[in-house]
């Protein structure tokens, strides 16, 4: 699958943005479907074939707002595949994005980087 | 047929500061409909952002393991209905209840999970979060990651309250409680 692709957003899922070309991988929006699993299969899947065939560098860039557990498990699920590809030497990096009024984020974003020790950079965007 | 006294409800609704109550079958276009519905109370509420995003938490969580619970037993009609309050005092604290039906035998696990929850202190919520967040998910599962009640229970500003009722034909009502 080295192609890319866009998931426009909806009221329960965030737009993903995924350019192979560019090594970029972009999330927005608010983040709870009923089921998290299948939901992010595609978007699992792109980042584990692009790990696998490139030694290019990806980033993810994300906006992320609310997102329910399960959502929240396979974001783990994606930035334990971006560790391991760190650990065998290839560039990786996460910026997140939040709005400073909403400290839950920034909270968010925090515990996720506490598991992580590839370059993660977490913004207040005014 | 029911001739209720009207204004006696709503004068009810009112004194509690219910924002929301909804009682009856809950599909997944129903709990997108009334969380937008909540979020925009919320915000016209003035609640804090980060207040808003704790009670809309809850509440996503919590209709959803209702309906994944439902669905897992092949529940129909009443017995997949969910009930739902939501109401806010004058300190800004915001009280999340909901409940529904759930076979006998599941009961007591329940209410022994959530009183474990309701012991911890905001450093063991946390180890409890991280150690389910790490926990593998059987393939194809199509219920959460087992996180949502960790997840409110970090947020509630008391421990969580859950109470059981037993029902006529051997199932029990489930009720949770919790305080953000």
């Amino acid at each position: 699958m080295s192609t890319s692709f866009t998931l426009p957003g909806t009221q329960t899922t965030p737009t993903i943005v995924a350019d192979w070309n560019e090594g970029l991988l972009q999330m927005s929006g608010d983040s709870y479907p009923e089921n998290s699993f299948d939901f992010f299969t595609g978007t699992l899947d792109w980042v584990e074939s692009f790990l696998k065939r490139e030694r290019r560098p990806l980033r993810l860039e994300l906006r992320l707002l609310y997102m329910n557990t399960s959502s929240v498990k396979v974001m783990m699920d994606i930035f334990d595949l971006l560790e391991d590809a760190h650990k065998l030497g290839q560039e990786v990096s996460v910026v997140w994005r939040f709005d400073p009024r909403n400290e839950r984020v920034e909270l968010l974003a925090e515990e996720f980087r506490e598991d992580c020790t590839f370059p993660f950079h977490i913004c207040a965007e005014v | 047929m029911l001739d209720m006294d009207f204004l006696c409800l709503r004068e009810l609704l009112q004194n509690h500061r219910i924002l929301l109550c909804f009682n009856g079958p809950i599909s997944r276009s129903l709990i997108e409909e009334i969380g937008f519905a909540l979020k925009n109370y919320l915000e016209a509420d003035h609640a804090r952002p980060s207040a808003t995003m704790d009670v809309f938490g809850a509440y996503v969580e919590l209709t959803q393991n209702i309906r994944h619970y439902a669905a897992s037993k092949g529940y129909r009609d009443t017995d997949s209905a969910a009930t739902i309050l939501v109401a806010c005092d004058e300190d800004g604290a915001y009280l999340i209840q909901t409940g529904n039906v759930v076979d006998a035998a599941d009961a007591s696990p329940l209410l022994e999970r959530i009183a474990q929850l309701a012991a911890m202190d905001p450093i063991e919520l946390k180890h409890a979060y991280k150690t389910q967040l790490r926990r593998p998910i059987a393939h194809g599962a199509s219920s959460g990651a087992g996180l949502g009640l960790i997840d409110i229970a970090r947020k509630a500003r008391r421990p969580l309250i859950a109470t059981q009722r037993p029902l006529d034909d051997g199932k029990i009502f489930f009720s949770l409680r919790a305080i953000l």
